[in-house]
């Protein structure tokens, strides 16, 4: 089939940051599938420089606005693992519910307000207003309120979170405010089936398309791992060594790109909800299981659409676990408690930890209390050359639709990896003198 | 001595609680906070720190809450304004003398002739148990300002003595709850000692004394040392902030606004406090800033409190409960030191020279908050800049004002803002102002029609006392927009009814361009009149615009006025125009011989509340909203901020 | 009367300040019924480059965003920086404080970027350093009730309020205990009001993200630091998050 085509979706809509798509096809033969990050760089590497180890979290909580409690968290476990602070087990179950609440709100505005419309058939949600679908929608809005809420009161704002500081919280709720959040979470959980319920109806329309890929994310003998774990590959298995993480992610730079691409086992690799799905889903909770099964979502699948299911399951587990979390507090009284103070002032650390789109890294090497060396690993750059080899391959698979067709295809391809763009165009192995 | 009880800690364990148990009451106590302590609303007899030294915040936000919701208002309504004054009944235990006192200066300002009734509601709904203090604060000076203990003021006031505690019943109220509630014993005269014991006692646990108070006191020492560089030595270090007066008990200056929903359906009238250390406290609509100096902002608070509200009621408006010094963070801010520092320099005998007694008669009654509707009659644009709008209030009822008063004008989810009367009495029922678009609201007013509706409060301020030009000669100096005043009083005094009470009448009026001439019409009908002199002049004529009055400045006018038939002794001056026309108009009329005491000017500050509460129009210690906007030149003039 | 039509931009951002606007949750649908959103690429397909108001976050650093901006500006009758980036530069200033080739050559090494437009950066530069400006959203991230503000202000034709009274007055408002009386250092006497002192309410110390309303002379401030052992330049340190200004640090 002679067929000539022209895609170049210029700043791809309904994804964080900005990506364009690029796909060249001349009399059948294809000349070019490109995947471009020409998000503007920011430099935070230059931002650390010198910095206390107390504006750390700050500054890199502004990398990213969807997964700035996730930045924070990493940030803090790499600055507190370099001057020999261990927190409380109140923190512990705090950070918890901070990460919970990021996970389930991002997930939630990814699936419902990003990646659902391509399965409803509309550019974004404002069509849905006043249509059949309106009912879904405030559902998914209630539920993405619900997870704010929740990340406000433990972090004091979801956005760039203020309670989150080195060795602790500045400040932790009481055991009124636990209790209302305790049963706001219960009653999340019917809404939540019934959204699921709603994509179920539309499933249908999730492209199937596989390719066998190595997935990546944080595994733990305790529990799904989000805050704490060991690093585990689907191809190489369990890696406890993570102060030498670069032997799992090897950055590269490509040219069409600011941010940089990563390989392990493969020439690429995924992280992600799905990575995590296929890595530990056998640790979610019982719930979170009856929604995978609705989806005959089993590991390890290999479609990167199914991110987007994943999503919606972790979403379920996230409010299981955080009840969990919340009787455990409630259970032994909440306390006011001081941060606890680093024990050195120098040293390297680094931090791991599950982010929304995937295994995050935050390596610092502080000296006399400043920063001088700093490194991350983001989950979407670990991302970027998986989905430019998912569309290599994908392209050729669906060259008979149309033109258009194609290109939503390819769009909700990126859609399904939930990329966090800004993010990815930040960081490099840096030292500072 | 006043009925005293007493009971165990047990048994004052259990009234509160049971006080609690009734929840008809929101029972507010003192608790710990961090490691200082606030009121807050309590749910047990356990959370209560009657040994506490200092809130942060005083009690004062019970009365006067931080944020306060005036009204709700509709925008798809036309006009559709609900006061918000629910409340519910409380209690708050554990006020301190100080703050009991500061309590009932603040009922002065608020529950005076111009009740501020969402104030009185909160106060009659209250409850107060005070508590005499165990622990003092180490800024505060209140005993050496007697307030370290209080007879009145309060419904009970617990003691603590010997792990007991006495309570003094202070109102039939209190009484009732204690019949009700609490289960106490008589106090025994021994007893009753105890308490005074304390009280004496307490005294010598405060480290900061003042050297003075009391009386005239520190009005005196202040009004004296009005150019002393104290001020600008200590202010160098001001960060304005205003935290002195967020934390201070007898602070009462508020600012209002309007907030919208986000569907522009509806929205609230919110009062919220705010305080005269801020850089914009005295801006109005066109930008200028009657207090800019950081220097004479820091000064004011001190005269605020220790001289203008001083000769007003007769009490050193503060207390020395020490917050402000507690809350600032250069140290600049108790009146204790500066005033101790003032003390090496001598005391003024005349300590009420920048304040003006007068009586203030209002007629309008009913609350001072909700306007009433209007609609606009009729929209007439008078220059390029200048609009007149023609109101009549929807209840028919007649505005009833005077030459000189004003009103202030709401456009709901825009604002209010003061305008003055430009028609005279005899117009009624309709009323007009004059309106030149600087701001938002005078901006939103230029878009509406006739049949819109407005809110109006008014009439406000003192107008002009026409019996004071009977019988003389009077010359009106009108500069710029002066003249939309001004032609209320001209056209008052030119009423047929009116007109034989007065001699010759001279009309002076400069504006800067030809287009920008108000009224010209009824100028030429004014010049019509009997004894009437109409003098015109403008600032500047481009070529080509047509002008048969003189050029160049109002003061070129006086030379040229003819004043053989006129006695300047029997001849009254009345001046409106911008602030940098009054000294040079004046230094013209004396020229004549006019006497200081014949001269009117009528001021503009920002006038927000209208009624002597909010704050923000004062010329030192003078509401220019009250006893202004006119004024008599020679009780002004001692004035410093009046003419700056 | 037409609903105004409303497109939001981003540059070198986090897109916090937007995703804000998503967390106005049910609001939304009161926000989208009194303007239209033409653009909005991070929830929605739809473009149009029909617009009355412009929204933009992020602050500008390559002359490739140098041109977008520019060809936004000509386009919109009313422009808004929303967010520190936009309105002061915020953290994307920090790096200011080095040269831009120095910086490069730190980040990307010897990769070989200097033909790449992508790379090609100069000192971060807020809006207004390119464009004119006609209201701000300060803030990192906005305060959602600011925002409404603004919006509901543009909407009815009036100039939105924001203010130019510290954040002490919101944090005395709160009752906090003052986070000086705990030893810590604050920024809130010296930046703009408007977040409800959201930082200090939850423990935390004022880091200026609003902007730093005046810097106080050191003679004015020397008191205060000597308490609280900081020097004058740990302070100017502090502002440099998000207030970095070149003329106040030339001696880095």
């Amino acid at each position: 089939m002679s067929k000539d085509l022209s895609i170049n979706v210029h700043h791809v809509t309904r994804v964080e940051g900005h990506g364009n798509i690029v796909v060249d096809v001349k009399k059948g033969e294809i000349k070019q599938i490109q995947w471009q990050v020409p998000e503007a760089p920011r430099f935070f590497e230059a931002m650390l420089r010198g910095r206390h180890y107390d504006e750390l979290r700050p500054i890199t909580s502004r990398i990213c606005g969807i997964c700035s409690i996730g930045h924070s968290l990493a940030s803090l476990k790499a600055t507190e693992d370099a001057l020999d602070i261990k927190i409380s087990t109140q923190s512990q179950i705090l950070r918890r519910l901070a990460i919970n609440g990021e996970n389930m709100q991002s997930h939630i505005l990814h699936v419902g307000y990003l990646a659902v419309p391509d399965l409803l058939g509309v550019g974004s949600v404002f069509p849905l207003v006043g249509s059949k679908h309106q009912d879904a929608l405030l559902k998914i809005v209630k539920l993405h309120r619900i997870s704010n809420e929740m990340s406000d009161l433990i972090c004091g704002r979801t956005t760039h979170p203020i309670r989150l500081i080195v060795g602790g919280f500045s400040m932790v709720p009481n055991k009124k405010q636990l209790m209302d959040l305790r049963k706001k979470l219960q009653d999340s959980i019917k809404p939540t089936k019934e959204v699921a319920e709603v994509i179920l109806s539309v499933a249908d329309k999730i492209p199937d398309f596989t390719r066998e890929t190595e997935y990546i994310g944080l595994s733990s003998n305790e529990e799904y791992a989000l805050y704490d774990g060991y690093i585990n590959s689907t191809d190489t298995g369990a890696f406890k060594d993570y102060k030498n993480y670069t032997k799992m992610m090897q950055e590269y730079i490509v040219p069409q790109s600011t941010a940089k691409y990563a390989k392990h086992a493969r020439k690429s690799y995924m992280v992600g909800a799905l990575a995590r799905y296929n890595l530990n889903s056998k640790q979610l909770h019982p719930l979170a299981q009856e929604v995978a099964k609705m989806f005959e979502f089993k590991p390890i699948c290999f479609n990167p659409f199914m991110n987007n299911i994943a999503q919606l399951v972790e979403f379920v587990h996230n409010i299981e676990d955080s009840i969990i979390q919340v009787d455990k507090l409630l259970k032994k009284e909440i306390k006011d408690e001081k941060p606890i103070k680093p024990k050195k002032d120098s040293g390297q650390g680094v931090g791991v930890v599950e982010v929304p789109r995937g295994i995050l890294v935050h390596d610092y090497t502080i000296k006399n209390n400043k920063c001088t060396k700093a490194n991350c690993i983001i989950p979407t750059n670990q991302n970027h050359a998986n989905i430019q080899h998912d569309m290599e391959e994908f392209v050729p698979q669906i060259l008979d639709k149309s033109e258009k067709e194609i290109e939503l295809n390819l769009e909700m391809l990126v859609r399904a990896y939930d990329p966090c763009i800004s993010c990815s165009t930040h960081y490099l192995k840096v030292k500072f003198v | 001595m006043a009925n005293v009880k007493i009971f165990s800690k047990k048994n004052l364990d259990a009234f509160v609680d049971s006080l609690i148990q009734d929840k008809k009451y929101e029972v507010v106590g003192v608790k710990s906070k961090g490691k200082r302590f606030a009121f807050d609303t309590i749910d047990s007899a356990e959370e209560l720190r009657l040994d506490y030294d200092i809130t942060i915040l005083p009690p004062k936000k019970y009365f006067l809450p931080q944020y306060e919701k005036l009204m709700n208002y509709s925008l798809k309504e036309k006009f559709d304004v609900k006061p918000d004054n629910e409340n519910k009944p409380r209690i708050i235990i554990g006020m301190h003398p100080y703050d009991i006192i500061a309590l009932q200066q603040t009922d002065k300002y608020y529950l005076d002739e111009q009740k501020d009734d969402f104030y009185e509601k909160r106060r009659k709904n209250t409850i107060i148990i005070g508590v005499d203090i165990q622990n003092v604060s180490e800024h505060s000076f209140a005993s050496s300002m007697n307030t370290h203990f209080t007879e009145s003021g309060f419904d009970l006031m617990l003691t603590n003595i010997d792990n007991k505690y006495a309570v003094t019943i202070g109102s039939k109220k209190g009484e009732d709850l204690l019949n009700k509630y609490a289960k106490v014993d008589d106090a025994k005269l021994s007893d009753k000692e105890k308490i005074n014991k304390l009280r004496q006692n307490l005294v010598s646990k405060y480290k900061k004394k003042v050297k003075v108070s009391g009386g005239k006191s520190w009005s005196s020492l202040l009004v004296a040392n009005y150019e002393n560089s104290i001020w600008a030595e200590r202010s160098s270090k001001c960060l304005e902030c205003s935290s002195c007066t967020m934390v201070c008990p007898t602070c009462f200056c508020y600012d209002v606004h309007d907030d919208l929903s986000l569907n522009l359906a509806d929205g609230q009238r919110v009062r919220t406090w705010d305080g005269c250390l801020l850089k914009d406290f005295t801006k109005v609509g066109s930008g200028e800033v009657f207090r800019n100096d950081l220097k004479d902002r820091y000064r004011h608070r001190f005269f605020r409190k220790g001289n203008y509200l001083a000769e007003r009621y007769d009490f050193i408006a503060c207390v020395g409960c020490g917050r402000c010094a507690v809350a600032c963070l250069p140290n600049i801010a108790s009146p204790c030191d500066v005033i101790n520092e003032l003390s090496h320099f001598g005391g003024e005998d005349k300590p009420d020279k920048y304040f003006i007694k007068q009586e203030t008669k209002i007629d309008e009654k009913g609350t001072i908050h909700v306007p009433r509707q209007a609609t606009i009659k009729k929209i007439q644009k008078l220059t390029d800049s200048e609009t007149l709008f023609e109101l009549e209030l929807n209840d028919k009822k007649p505005l009833g004002h005077k030459p000189g008063q004003f009103v202030e004008l709401s456009i709901f989810g825009v604002g209010e803002a003061p305008f003055g009367i430009s028609s005279p009495p005899s117009n009624e029922p309709t009323f007009d102002v004059v309106v030149r678009k600087v701001g938002n609201l005078t901006s939103k007013l230029f878009t509406l029609k006739v049949g819109d509706y407005v809110g109006i409060r008014g009439p406000l301020g003192n107008g002009f006392d026409v019996k004071q030009f009977e019988g003389k000669h009077i010359i009106f100096v009108s500069g710029g927009t002066g003249m939309i005043p001004m032609r209320s009083l001209i056209e008052h005094c030119l009423d047929k009814k009116n007109r034989d009470k007065y001699k010759y009448m001279k009309i002076l009026y400069g504006a800067k361009r030809p287009s920008d001439v108000l009224f010209q019409d009824k100028i030429s009908s004014w010049e019509k009149c009997k004894d009437v002199t109409c003098k015109l002049t403008v600032d500047s004529c481009q070529n080509g615009e047509c002008w048969v009055g003189s050029v160049g400045l109002i003061t070129n006018l006086f030379p040229k006025l003819q004043v053989e038939h006129i006695e300047p002794k029997n001849t009254m001056a009345v001046i409106i125009g911008p602030p940098v026309m009054f000294k040079f108009v004046i230094k013209c009329l004396q020229t004549l011989g006019v006497p200081e005491a014949n001269i009117l000017v009528s001021l503009e500050r920002r006038m927000k509340c209208g009624v002597g509460k909010c704050g923000h129009c004062q010329i030192n210690g003078v509401y220019c909203c009250k006893e202004g906007p006119v004024f008599n030149y020679s009780q002004i003039k001692n004035l410093p901020e009046a003419f700056k | 009367m037409s609903k105004p039509r409303v497109a939001f931009f981003d540059f070198a951002s986090c897109e916090g300040c937007q995703l804000q606007i998503a967390d106005l949750e049910e609001e939304v649908l009161d926000l989208i019924s009194i303007v239209d959103v033409v653009s909005f690429r991070e929830v929605m397909k739809e473009h149009s480059d029909d617009y009355d108001i412009a929204i933009i976050e992020g602050s500008i650093n390559r002359p490739m965003d140098e041109e977008r901006i520019k060809q936004i500006r000509e386009k919109a009758k009313i422009l808004v920086a929303l967010g520190a980036c936009a309105a002061i530069g915020g953290v994307n200033k920090i790096r200011n404080q080095w040269d831009a080739e120095n910086v490069k050559k730190d980040v990307y090494g010897d990769a070989k970027i200097n033909d790449n437009k992508y790379f090609d950066v100069y000192p971060t530069k807020a809006v207004d350093e390119v464009v004119k400006v006609d209201y701000y959203v300060y803030g990192c991230p906005i305060n959602r009730d600011e925002f409404k503000k603004v919006v509901t202000s543009l909407v009815m034709g009036k100039k939105p309020e924001i203010p130019t009274y510290p954040v002490c007055v919101e944090c005395k408002k709160n009752e906090n205990v003052c986070l000086f009386e705990l030893g810590k250092f604050c920024l809130g006497p010296i930046t703009r009001a408007g977040c409800n002192a959201i930082c200090p309410t939850n423990g935390s110390p004022c880091d200026g993200c609003r902007g730093i309303l005046r810097k106080p002379e050191i003679e004015c401030i020397q008191d205060v630091l000597d308490r609280y052992n900081l020097t004058y330049e740990e302070m100017k340190n502090r502002c440099i998050m998000y207030n970095y200004s070149k003329e106040e640090c030339k001696n880095e």
